[in-house]
């Protein structure tokens, strides 16, 4: 019987290196030294049942389901806790082994209620497996068993515990404490009293991640959600990737019906292993949103009304006629970084073919929009960019990270980062600007206002033993960066100091990048002076790698298929006419060479009257683009806006024609992940009521403007990928296998010159400045979709410090109106101790706050008055 | 006559301040310590005295301080096991209550020895009045000298913290007292890594028992020779013995290690009451297996109680007599450890819920057949398979009084009733 452990050493390294002989029911092995017995078993396929043992988590060896014999020892052993020895002899199939373990389980069930019919886990229950592989017949215990409650409690809107059947294997409260860091979970009470709560029986400080309730062997933590939903053998279960963030976790989602009943994650497979963040777990239920689009609409005298298919792509033909004569600026596309490879791919070649533009954009929340961000962004993922699994980067001896909460953006590879630390002991050091709990695991945190990256990264530079001497090998950095940062501020002493120590000691170093550093407007600069880190270690003779942290499933992708205005396919500029032949050869028509318009030279041209065609496929641009007002007076004044997606956005309903879109869940592709991993979407259903995937909506929109995409399989379209785009060269779409294929770096060498390093921090305003991003429960306006996000987190709200809010005579709860120079809104005020003074946060994740409305584009932070609402 | 050793002061009245304490040469062992002696020195004589571990395990402390790596540039800390907590054992209280200056001594050296610049005193919360007295010599032995900074001119450092536990006796088993030390929750942990090399804070720890360290001042004065002398060889020293039960006089008897158990309750005891005769005697505390009265010759030393299947433990002796009904005192036994048991592991967890509930219908007089056959099967899963020796002492203890006792327990069940009560 196969027994779910999270995979034999995967979540080990592999720096033992002595070898042990050890002989296991007669048969002899050649292991590392120190490998527990238990996993040597495994990986020879000799079965020991276990509950307690988790392969991430520390041993607790207190279920004695894996007490096996070795020879000289007077007692059985836990072999999940004993590590082999040179020369040791086991036996896991001996009588007194056998019997053994049928004595625990006799003992685990002698207070276990025995309510199969009715639990949750009947049918996948490690108790119900075990005791058929290994139990007793019958049951000896006739006595009163144990009742801790009448009726289930409900530890929070998301998690219900039954503390009778739970067999304290303590899988919950590790993994919350040692996977999570939220230690939301404990034990109370001793004895046959020991139960698994939280405080007050609630769960404060809970993640709603529901990681504890996929570890459970038990139905003893439960999904609420899922609960009586239906049992494994109804579920039609399909493996696929989250659409939360760039982590890139291998989500399991079963359907009954039709109908989603839950999403789980597998031991066995992915990034993620058994992990998953409250997002992927609990917030796919948006794919049964009750806001999903049903047929496509069209705008007939001034109200969007359902059409056909057909209709809906006549009136497109009609109204985009003239745009595509006139090609160039009068058209404009922007996509999603949530779109898998092979719609993006289309997308572009869309807009290249059929609206004969280069005015493509995928990254809209972004200010990294100048070419020259771009030119930095090539350079790191030229070289530096690590195409390998964050679990291999992280084994770096430093962990820079810059500019992401990792905490709300991407969680499970916070997960990972602490794994890393505490297994490690390698060292982290966090520079953001909001705090969060991994600070708890970091050498150094910093709290910095978004804009100082680039003068931090030249000051670390500058702080590296022997960074002076490299200097000469990276030309134009030398004069500058002496200059630079010889006096950093006080507050960034202690961390330049600790941080600068660390990578001049350390010979291998990540550096991983979150999405705020993307949103300042120095974002091209620090990422420049990045590159420039990496070099001057390398230089050094250490090993530099950058992974992004990205809070969305495609960044990655969305760039390097050519979601960009001045870059085709691969990072290559439109105005190589080699570049651009390669792919006219290959679509069979001419493309147009002049760089295009982003995102934001759109909305200006479209002001000005002279945007005829804005195709938005994914995304909300209304609610989630700076300048909100000008987005929507851009919006309107657009010629023809042709909006592509799941859900009737706030962006659709400005819209002259909207198509309805499948979600991730329904269609087949490719995301490229954080790890520059290529893995494939599985659909779970077919597209929900009259959607179709996007893939096939571009066909569509392509054959009624005359073009012919070509096949649009999710196959054929990435087969044409890997042909024509170099970091995907080599992969086939057949052949990616279950844990997906690494893209590959597509260039050498270090990219161009680097910029010049800040010589000062940027001045900051007096007041507050605002600074947003994803929190825990939401990622963009996607999970607004989600009926279980959007309970578990329902409304905008303003953190701050409670010094500045004291200040301000403002109290906890209170309602607050926030006011940029260009508009405002109100919420309700958070306090956090934590927050560094003089920052304010609010989430980017909420419709109703409208927060781009007080943002400005090319300025990042906002600064803000926070007044008595 | 014995010569007092450990109790030499404790029995007389008011004696516990540092005033009596040095009168008696109190601190001259320390003194004498840190001016003449390494800390190699220190473990070297307290090898040479093979000095045993009065909590129980009687694990040679000389040896175990020498497991300390002295290259580790890790802090080293003493921990002091003063939860006495095992059901018939007041040894250690009476100690910390009369005479705790000698306790304190103790550790002094210890720490030394080791390398320790900070000590922690796990006592038992319930025992009130030594957690008095304790703070009392505490603050005394800053204010002498004998503890804070260089320490009597030596340049060694020590500083002692007294942390009292809430009640829970797995809290002495020496893993989980560090958890506990630490602030979390009181379970015992995986051995290896051994305190020695990662305990406390994960730092190298040593934890000794109070009796253990009351008698390493006086090795110093007297030599590791004279401690040899006393007892027998394998197992030498003074040793307190708590004698309670059906006795005539209960109380805690400082005598030579390897005493005759039968003379340590008929001669320095009293014997059992008038009228009555002694059934059965608990050596060495609840965990230990009980001793029919014909096997009352036995030496009360590590070793000649391991041979006979029982030990010594923490040398609290519990008398039985022919009035005691053997189900109730196993019922008892067992309730205490099912209340006590931390639930980490599930023999002992659900083990020691089954046998309780056995026990509480055998002595209710709601035996049924097959009940016996039970508890000898949970002995048996329990012994050997739980996480620490809680679960063992347990099963143990119980497994020995079904067997020696065997006719009690199926008479219980066959005349459905207790014939004693």
């Amino acid at each position: 019987m196969p027994v779910p452990l999270g995979g034999p050493l995967k979540w080990k390294t592999d720096s033992a290196n002595i070898m042990a002989k050890i002989t296991i029911d007669g048969n002899t092995h050649d292991v590392a030294d120190g490998t527990l017995i238990l996993e040597v078993a495994l990986e020879q396929g000799i079965d020991i049942p276990t509950f307690c043992y988790m392969a991430r988590l520390e041993p607790l060896a207190s279920c004695r389901m894996c007490l096996v014999e070795i020879e000289g020892q007077g007692k059985l052993q836990p072999s999940c806790a004993t590590p082999v020895a040179d020369g040791m002899v086991v036996r896991t199939d001996t009588s007194l082994v056998a019997d053994t373990r049928q004595s625990m389980l006799e003992l685990l069930l002698a207070n276990h209620p025995l309510d199969c019919p009715v639990c949750d886990k009947s049918g996948e229950c490690e108790l119900q497996d075990q005791v058929f592989e290994y139990g007793a017949g019958e049951a000896r215990f006739h006595d009163q068993k144990r009742v801790f409650y009448s009726k289930d409690i409900d530890l929070n809107p998301v998690i219900i515990f039954n503390a009778q059947r739970c067999i304290q294997c303590q899988r919950c409260v590790r993994i919350c404490e040692e996977v999570v860091g939220a230690v939301a979970l404990g034990t109370a009470e001793k004895g046959m009293d020991t139960k698994v709560t939280g405080f007050e029986n609630s769960l404060a400080g809970c993640d709603h991640c529901g990681n504890c309730i996929e570890v459970c062997p038990v139905g003893a933590l439960m999904s609420t959600p899922y609960r009586y939903k239906a049992r494994p053998w109804d579920n039609k279960e399909t493996d696929t990737i989250c659409p939360y963030c760039g982590t890139g976790c291998h989500l399991s989602i079963s359907v009954r019906d039709g109908q989603l009943s839950r999403v789980r994650s597998k031991y066995e497979t992915g990034v993620n292993g058994e992990t998953l963040c409250v997002k992927g777990r609990f917030g796919i239920d948006f794919i049964d949103g009750d806001n999903r689009l049903r047929t496509p609409l069209v705008r007939k005298e001034g109200a969007l009304v359902g059409v056909s298919w057909e209709e809906a792509a006549a009136f497109i033909a009609d109204r985009a006629e003239g745009a595509v004569e006139k090609g160039g600026l009068g058209a404009g596309g922007l996509a999603s970084p949530r779109l898998n490879n092979e719609s993006l791919y289309l997308f572009q070649k869309l807009m290249r073919t059929a609206f004969r533009t280069n005015s493509i954009d995928s990254s809209s929340r972004f200010s990294a929009a100048d070419p020259k961000a771009y030119q930095s962004l090539e350079g790191l993922f030229g070289g530096l960019y690590a195409r390998r699994s964050l679990h291999q980067v992280l084994e770096a001896d430093c962990i820079l990270i810059l500019g992401a909460t990792v905490t709300d953006e991407t969680p499970v590879t916070e997960y990972m980062v602490r794994g890393a630390v505490r297994s490690r002991g390698n060292k982290l050091f966090i520079a953001s600007a909001r705090p969060s709990r991994l600070d708890s695991e970091a050498i150094s945190s910093l709290r910095f206002v978004p804009g100082a990256e680039a003068y931090l990264l030249s000051a670390l530079l500058n702080g590296i033993e022997g960074a002076g001497k490299t200097f000469a090998n990276i030309g134009a950095l030398k004069k500058s960066l002496r200059k630079a940062a010889k006096t950093p501020p006080p507050e960034f002493g202690e961390f330049l100091e600790k941080a600068g120590t660390a990578l001049g000691a350390a010979s291998t170093v990540t550096l991983l990048i979150g999405a705020d550093l993307l949103r300042s407007p120095g974002a091209a600069a620090a990422l420049s002076m990045a590159r420039g880190l990496g070099r001057v270690l390398e230089a050094l003779g250490k090993r530099a790698e950058v992974q992004f942290l990205f809070d969305r499933p495609n960044q990655m992708g969305a760039w390097e298929l050519g979601g960009l205005p001045g870059l085709l396919p691969g990072w290559r500029p439109v105005g190589d006419a080699a570049a651009r032949a390669t792919f006219e050869e290959a679509w069979g028509t001419s493309l147009p060479a002049d760089y295009g318009a982003d995102f934001r030279r759109m909305l200006e041209r479209s002001e000005a009257g002279g945007l005829d065609v804005l195709y938005v496929a994914g995304g909300d641009p209304l609610l989630s683009y700076p300048d909100g007002n000008l987005v929507e007076s851009a919006l309107i004044k657009t010629g023809l806006l042709i909006v592509q997606d799941a859900f009737m956005t706030g962006t659709a309903h400005l819209a002259d024609v909207v198509l309805p879109a499948a979600t991730f869940a329904e269609e087949a592709g490719t995301f490229t992940n954080n790890e520059g991993k290529v893995q494939e979407l599985r659909p779970i259903r077919r597209p929900a009521f009259e959607s179709k995937p996007n893939a096939e909506i571009f066909a569509l929109v392509a054959e009624a403007l005359g073009r012919d995409l070509g096949p649009v399989s999710a196959d054929a379209v990435f087969d044409e990928i890997a042909r024509l785009v170099p970091s995907y060269r080599g992969l086939s779409s057949n052949g990616l296998g279950d844990d997906g294929s690494y893209s590959r770096p597509f260039a050498e060498g270090n990219g161009g010159d680097l910029d010049d390093p800040p010589l000062a921090l940027p001045r900051r305003t007096k007041g507050l400045e605002l600074v947003t991003g994803d929190s825990m429960f939401h990622s963009g306006y996607l999970s607004g979709n989600s009926q279980i996000l959007g309970e578990l987190s329902a409304e905008a709200y303003v953190e701050m410090n409670p010094d500045d809010a004291a200040g301000l005579e403002l109290a906890d709860g209170a309602g607050v109106v926030v006011r940029s120079s260009q508009g405002e809104m109100e919420a309700r005020l958070k306090l956090n101790k934590r927050f560094p003074g003089g920052v304010v946060y609010v989430p980017e994740n909420f419709a109703d706050a409208r927060l781009n409305r007080l943002l400005k584009h090319g300025e990042y932070p906002c600064p803000v008055e926070v007044l008595r609402g | 006559m014995f010569e007092k050793v450990l109790l030499k002061n404790a029995e007389k009245p008011d004696v516990h301040g540092i005033e009596a304490y040095e009168a008696a040469g109190g601190y001259q062992a320390l003194a004498k310590v840190v001016r003449e002696f390494s800390p190699d020195d220190l473990i070297q004589l307290v090898k040479d005295s093979n000095l045993k571990g009065r909590g129980g395990a009687g694990f040679p402390t000389g040896v175990k301080w020498g497991f300390v790596p002295k290259d580790s540039d890790k802090p080293k800390y003493l921990c002091c096991n003063a939860d006495e907590s095992e059901p018939g054992t007041f040894k250690d209280r009476v100690i910390m209550e009369g005479d705790p200056h000698m306790m304190l001594e103790g550790m002094a050296l210890a720490s030394y020895a080791i390398g320790a610049e900070v000590a922690y005193l796990y006592i038992r919360g319930e025992y009130v009045l030594c957690i008095e007295r304790l703070e009392t010599a505490l603050d005394e032995a800053y204010g002498k000298g004998y503890l804070g900074r260089d320490i009597l001119g030596s340049g060694f450092n020590l500083d002692i913290h007294m942390h009292v536990g809430a009640g829970a006796y797995i809290c002495g088993e020496e893993t989980a007292m560090l958890e506990s030390i630490e602030g979390r929750r009181g379970e015992p942990k995986l051995k290896p890594p051994f305190p020695a090399v990662a305990g406390l804070y994960e730092c190298p720890t040593v934890i000794n028992n109070v009796e253990t360290l009351a008698c390493v001042p006086h090795i110093v004065t007297r030599g590791a020779e004279w401690f040899r002398g006393i007892g027998p060889e394998k197992s030498p020293g003074p040793k307190l013995y708590c004698l309670s039960g059906h006795v005539q006089k209960p109380g805690v008897y400082e005598l030579p290690m390897g005493i005759s158990l039968r003379e340590l309750v008929d001669d320095h005891a009293g014997g059992a009451r008038p009228g009555h005769k002694i059934k059965a005697v608990i050596p060495g505390g609840v965990s230990a297996p009980m001793i029919p009265e014909s096997g009352l010759d036995v030496s009360m030393d590590f070793e000649s109680l391991t041979a006979i299947d029982t030990m010594l433990g923490s040398a609290g002796v519990i008398v039985l007599d022919d009035g005691d009904c053997i189900v109730r005192v196993a019922k008892n036994i067992n309730e205490f450890f099912h209340e006590e048991s931390c639930g980490k592991c599930t023999p002992c967890r659900e083990g020691l819920d089954w046998t309780d509930k056995i026990l509480h219908r055998l002595e209710a007089g709601e035996g049924r057949q097959g009940d016996l056959e039970q508890l000898d099967f949970l002995c048996g899963s329990i012994f050997g398979n739980s996480f620490c020796a809680l679960g063992d002492g347990a099963a143990w203890a119980l497994k020995a009084a079904i067997t020696q006792f065997r006719d009690e327990f199926v008479q219980h069940v066959e005349e459905g009733r207790c014939p004693y009560h």
